[in-house]
């Protein structure tokens, strides 16, 4: 292993770059520990990852009406989300273009202007400057409100997914997700979809990185970490989890796609809607999908579960961002989103199993949590860096991939680290670049 | 206040608080039996509102949302070798406080409000977290004892401050 004099504390951004180059091996399966605890590597990721790629702010229907907003979280920067008076969706940093003041502090509500609680300017939800109080008097009427308008931030929607970028060059949003759109339509774009109520929130002490990876690829924690499903007879048994495929595919996205299900997972009665919605071979795939649980680069993770609850399966769908909020932790955000044509009995059943399983009292959740916790509290420090220790991710190297039927790489079945290699790959290449 | 009111808070007073006492001791069991076979037991995600905007929680997501079936997977799963959220149990200390009692029909039903803080403590280590908010409850008079039938807990946080909640509120 390679030996350093110097810690990562005494190094400069470009030395800790240089290292990341010559330690971070992700296709040899070789990911240091220190990637989880350190500070330094947190701000070079908070300034190469997360205001350079697209990042995950919300969904279509949240917004549902004309006026409705949203604040949100943009790598670590507050958005207001509007939905104006002519229906369209804009996001905006939330900052008040006078002094700086946070202009809206409600997580959502109706409205179409926003007035500074410092000194009451006031913006509609277009994101132009309106009103200045007693604005002749005091500015002569040399003010120039057109070049105060809310700072715009680059905003993108894929199948109701929306996007926020701080980068103007970047890539557009559809580019960037690339292959793995073909998967976000069995999640979000087979029917047509809304978020039930607001999302979930909570602080675990993990590092987000955590987080994505477990969601990317790592389907062998199932047995173990929730071994208490099987018991309970949710699933048939504990190795469940290892049949169906992994794929991956560029810019660090990667899934585990659980089949064959020889139940229908979800309503029957928009089968008509889910077919005019997938391509034959997407709806082959629907009609036959036990789970698909992914990570969309760098935090957006996503969920079809599908659990026998009270005697009856039932699907739910759910997505989630590991928000980071230090090299230690995270806000964890969960939203449950469902059919909008399903019956009131499907929506409610499907959402008290999002909450049976996967919110922060899901009986899945809590030992994820756990686990989370532990690994980010082993990896803080100087000691794992002076020690160059590393994780083993070389599970499925001797593998080949297999033929299937969506794009991608793919293996025939979901234990192996291919998903997560290529999450650290990209990663590695956007902090070195 | 006459005698005859704090009594009846003395009551539900030292229910809630035999309450408390079974989950900080882990006796989920026993918890269990407390509660009536038509229970709703629920946590609304709480939302920051544009000013006075009410209610300021979710009317359709929740945190629990629980009929006597599902509180009875939870209490059984905490019994596998698997439930790791408690392996060690959390420490746990509920303070029960400002009870009220808003509706009471001797012998039938009453409905109490109180106030909950959890301490909860993980394993070894020495940061805390509290776990803030009110509770409505509402209690069904069976067989000689006040069941829990409804639980509405108000947490006092939008994010959560703990890494999960494999506890009871």
């Amino acid at each position: 292993m390679l030996k350093t004099d110097k810690s990562l504390e005494e190094m400069s951004k470009q030395q800790v770059v240089n290292y990341l180059n010559e330690t971070v091996k992700p296709e040899e399966g070789v990911i240091p520990v220190y990637l989880l605890g350190d500070q330094k590597v947190y701000d070079i990721e908070h300034e190469k990852v997360f205001l350079k790629t697209w990042v995950f702010v919300g969904h279509e229907s949240e917004v549902p009406n004309k006026g409705d907003f949203m604040t949100r979280d943009l790598a670590g920067y507050s958005l207001i989300i509007t939905r104006d008076a002519e229906g369209e969706i804009r996001a905006f940093y939330n900052m008040c273009t006078h002094r700086g003041m946070k202009l809206c502090r409600a997580d959502k509500g109706n409205k179409s202007l926003f007035t500074c609680p410092y000194h009451g300017f006031n913006f509609k939800n277009t994101g132009e400057l309106v009103g200045v109080p007693l604005q002749k008097d005091i500015y002569g009427g040399t003010l120039d409100r057109s070049e105060m308008g809310l700072h715009k931030v680059k905003l993108e929607s894929y199948k109701g997914l929306l996007f926020g970028t701080w980068n103007e060059d970047a890539e557009p949003l559809e580019e960037f997700l690339g292959d793995i759109k073909w998967y976000l339509d069995l999640l979000v774009g087979r029917a047509e979809m809304e978020v039930i109520g607001v999302p979930q929130r909570f602080v675990v002490n993990s590092n987000w990185k955590v987080g994505s990876d477990n969601f990317a690829g790592d389907s062998y924690h199932t047995m173990v970490t929730h071994g208490s499903i099987a018991k309970l007879g949710m699933v048939p048994n504990a190795t469940y989890s290892k049949r169906g495929f992994q794929i991956h595919m560029d810019n660090g996205h990667g899934l585990n796609l659980g089949t064959p299900n020889p139940d229908f997972a979800f309503p029957e009665e928009l089968k008509d809607e889910f077919k005019s919605n997938l391509t034959e071979e997407q709806y082959e795939v629907l009609s036959n999908l036990k789970n698909m649980i992914g990570n969309v680069f760098p935090n957006l993770s996503f969920l079809i579960s599908h659990t026998k609850i009270k005697d009856q399966f039932i699907s739910n769908t759910s997505i989630r961002m590991w928000r980071p909020i230090g090299h230690n932790k995270m806000e964890v955000i969960a939203w449950m989103l469902v059919e909008k044509n399903a019956s009131q009995d499907w929506k409610d059943r499907s959402r008290d199993s999002f909450i049976l399983t996967f919110s922060p009292s899901g009986i899945f959740e809590q030992d994820d949590t756990e686990v989370f916790t532990d690994i980010t509290e082993a990896a803080q420090g100087p000691m794992p860096f002076l020690k160059n220790l590393t994780y083993n991710y070389t599970m499925g190297l001797h593998r080949d991939p297999v033929d299937f039927i969506g794009p991608g790489i793919a293996y025939d079945d979901k234990f192996t680290e291919a998903s997560q290699r290529n999450f650290y790959k990209y990663w590695l290449e956007l902090m070195t670049k | 206040m006459n005698v005859e009111k704090m009594l009846l808070i003395c009551e539900f007073e030292q229910w809630l608080y035999d309450e408390a006492q079974l989950l900080d001791d882990i006796e989920f069991d026993d918890w269990f039996d407390l509660m009536h076979t038509s229970l709703r037991y629920q946590m609304p995600v709480r939302v920051n509102k544009e000013g006075v905007e009410r209610p300021d929680y979710s009317t359709d997501m929740f945190t629990f949302n629980d009929d006597i079936e599902l509180l009875k997977l939870r209490v059984d799963r905490l019994k596998t070798d698997y439930a790791w959220a408690e392996i060690p149990p959390s420490r746990t200390r509920r303070f029960v406080s400002n009870v009220r009692v808003k509706d009471f029909v001797e012998g039938e039903k009453a409905v109490v409000k109180s106030y909950l803080l959890i301490y909860r403590s993980r394993s070894t280590d020495i940061q805390h977290d509290l776990i803030s908010g009110e509770r409505n409850d509402e209690f069904i008079f069976e067989e000689g004892k006040w069941k829990l039938s409804k639980r509405i807990f108000i947490v006092d946080q939008t994010t959560i401050n703990t890494r999960n909640l494999a506890i009871f509120v």
